[in-house]
């Protein structure tokens, strides 16, 4: 009776707890946010008390302490509370600098000069690089590389199930490479290399790509990947050699000794005991042919010989 | 009598190239270029027919012929994958058992004077300042001479010198560089497969022939050589410094090509380069 009922008890808790991720973490932000204020309201307090008794009496200085320990607090909780707002604003910081640098320079551009002036600035700044191939394929892989931190956030968030906290991988920078895009990664508590390694296909999916790969980036530390996307093949690629540039042509010809050139080079001009190779020179009469009778003296020559074909 | 004009474009590198340099064998999956230092190593490649083993080899060889430090022994039983080195070359082996147990016995007893030197001068191993050339050893079917011409007693033998060079030859500066087209234990005894510290493995048919060249395992844990096309000649698996197998393609010399390096090769490599134009001449002794 008595055991029943705290395993009844246990077994709705647990049931309880079992809630969408997103209220979760939402709890715990408010939890967190909580821990912070205390903490930091506490040990700013106590500090600022201990300094500022030695110059005023010990309870002014506990007021003095409180005074300065609950602002801080409250701003740790604040900045806690924004915390996932202020990721967020620090994930999209390329694309919001960007936008507000072009739009200041279009604003700025449309202030001072005439339309006329105006449509031809874009039309030369937006068209010379679509025009030349290689400055619009860099445009587009840099633009790649951009986009490619969402969509590998995107899987961190979406099916990479992470530790408790729901903490996220730090996506380092990106650069452009021939086949796509190579991404660092550092990862949170909870993940590692050979996790990363059994979902490469979804992540391929995820990030628009053909394939991916993981590997590390750090020997010392397991937690430094790099990820390599691929959406383009040069293995097919037909690769030369840079030594054949670099030697010059107008160098002597070898004189080399014109070779023998070998002869009997078709089926029936080998007779069938013995293969001539060009290198043995003194070449072997067949002592038996095929139905064993005696060879003619004629028959190591390369000419067709009569008794071959009977 | 004609003389040859200097040429501006470019200095001549070949004088200014070592073996001990790394060497250039193609692109990696990721477009880099992928470098390989031969001196201290031994390589070998496996693959079906056609895979692209006498392309890697050609650009080894090209490398080697260009270094001025090196010196080509070649054995070649199909006489045409690296005939066309044959005047760069020290020594050129074709399909004669007899001719290649020769040059195996003199390359180890270079070996063997060469380890009585370093000794002789309280060393472990050659390097690039001693002076000494290396010798490289490319071998292209190996199987011909282990399993298919001479004697069991000759094949025999030249399985225990090459075994015994791959061995022994790596701090003399003896690199080999061997291809076959699967190393199975029937054709080259496994103790000297495994010798081998660097492997390129082009298309195979099976896992299993991929694994004969890459090792125990490789294709179960992905780099499985089947995963290539076959049209797609001259991509690889390679296991070198990294010591994970990585996707390649080896760079492709067309014959005209090896016939210039070859032809420039071995006018750097005349004893008395008299018949050498002035102009370039010149070029090459600020090269050198």
């Amino acid at each position: 009776m008595s055991k029943s009922s705290p395993r009844r008890s246990f077994g709705r808790k647990s049931t309880g707890t079992v809630t969408v991720i997103e209220a979760k973490v939402h709890r715990s932000s408010a939890r967190n946010a909580r821990m912070a204020f205390i903490l930091s309201a506490v040990v700013i307090g106590v500090l600022a008390t201990v300094v500022a008794t030695s110059y005023v009496h010990p309870i002014i200085a506990l007021f003095i302490g409180a005074a300065i320990g609950v602002p801080c607090g409250a701003l740790a909780w604040l900045l806690v509370r924004i915390w996932p707002v202020l990721r967020l604003l620090w994930w999209w910081t390329p694309e919001i600098v960007l936008t507000v640098l072009s739009l200041t320079a279009w604003v700025q551009l449309a202030n001072h000069t005439p339309t006329i002036v105006t449509l031809a600035v874009v039309a030369i700044v937006l068209g010379v690089p679509a025009a030349i191939p290689a400055v619009r394929r860099q445009v587009v892989a840099w633009v790649w590389c951009l986009i490619v931190r969402h969509r590998l956030r995107v899987c961190f968030a979406q099916f990479i199930v992470a530790n408790q906290s729901g903490s996220l991988p730090l996506i380092l920078w990106a650069k452009p490479t021939p086949v796509g895009e190579r991404v660092w990664v550092y990862l949170r508590p909870g993940l590692s290399l050979a996790d990363l390694e059994g979902r490469l296909d979804k992540i391929a999916v995820t990030c628009h790509a053909s394939s991916v790969l993981v590997e590390r980036a750090s020997d010392g530390n397991a937690a430094y990947l790099r990820f390599d996307i691929k959406r383009r093949e040069v293995l097919t690629a037909t690769v030369t050699s840079p030594l054949a540039d670099v030697v010059t042509s107008d160098i002597p010809a070898t004189d080399r000794p014109t070779p023998v050139v070998p002869t009997a080079l078709d089926l029936p001009d080998v007779q069938a005991p013995t293969v001539t190779l060009p290198v043995q020179q003194p070449k072997k009469p067949a002592t038996t042919s095929a139905n064993g009778s005696k060879p003619t003296a004629a028959q190591s020559t390369d000419a067709d010989d009569v008794s071959d074909w009977i | 009598m004609t003389t040859a004009t200097a040429p501006t474009a470019g200095i001549p590198v070949g004088p200014g190239l070592s073996m001990f340099d790394p060497i250039f064998l193609g692109i990696d999956e990721f477009g880099q270029p992928v470098y390989i230092t031969l001196a201290y190593r031994n390589l070998l490649a496996g693959g079906e027919p056609g895979g692209g083993k006498s392309g890697l080899l050609n650009t080894i060889a090209a490398h080697a012929a260009l270094s001025a430090d090196c010196r080509l022994v070649l054995l070649d039983g199909k006489l045409v994958e690296l005939g066309q080195w044959e005047d760069c070359a020290d020594a050129f082996i074709g399909p004669d058992i007899t001719a290649a147990l020769d040059v195996l016995r003199r390359l180890q007893q270079v070996m063997n004077n060469r380890y009585a030197w370093l000794r002789a001068h309280g060393r472990r191993k050659v390097t690039a300042l001693d002076g000494l050339s290396v010798i490289t050893v490319l071998v292209d079917e190996i199987a011909f001479y282990s399993a298919t011409i001479g004697g069991k007693q000759e094949q025999e033998e030249f399985v225990a010198l090459l075994r015994d060079l791959v061995a022994r030859g790596r701090a003399a500066g003896i690199p080999v560089v061997a291809a076959t087209q699967r190393p199975s234990f029937d054709i080259i005894p496994t103790s000297l497969r495994d010798l081998f510290g660097y492997r390129a493995a082009f298309r195979c048919t099976t896992p299993n022939s991929s694994n004969i060249v890459l090792g125990h395992g490789c294709a179960e844990q992905g780099y499985s050589a089947t995963d290539i096309a076959p049209t797609n000649q001259g991509a690889a698996y390679l296991i070198a410094e990294g010591g994970i197998p990585r996707r390649i393609k080896v760079a492709y010399l067309t014959d005209s090509q090896i016939a210039g390096i070859a032809d420039y090769a071995a006018w750097t490599r005349r004893p008395s380069r008299l018949s050498a134009p002035t102009g370039s001449r010149l070029d090459w002794e600020i090269a050198a």
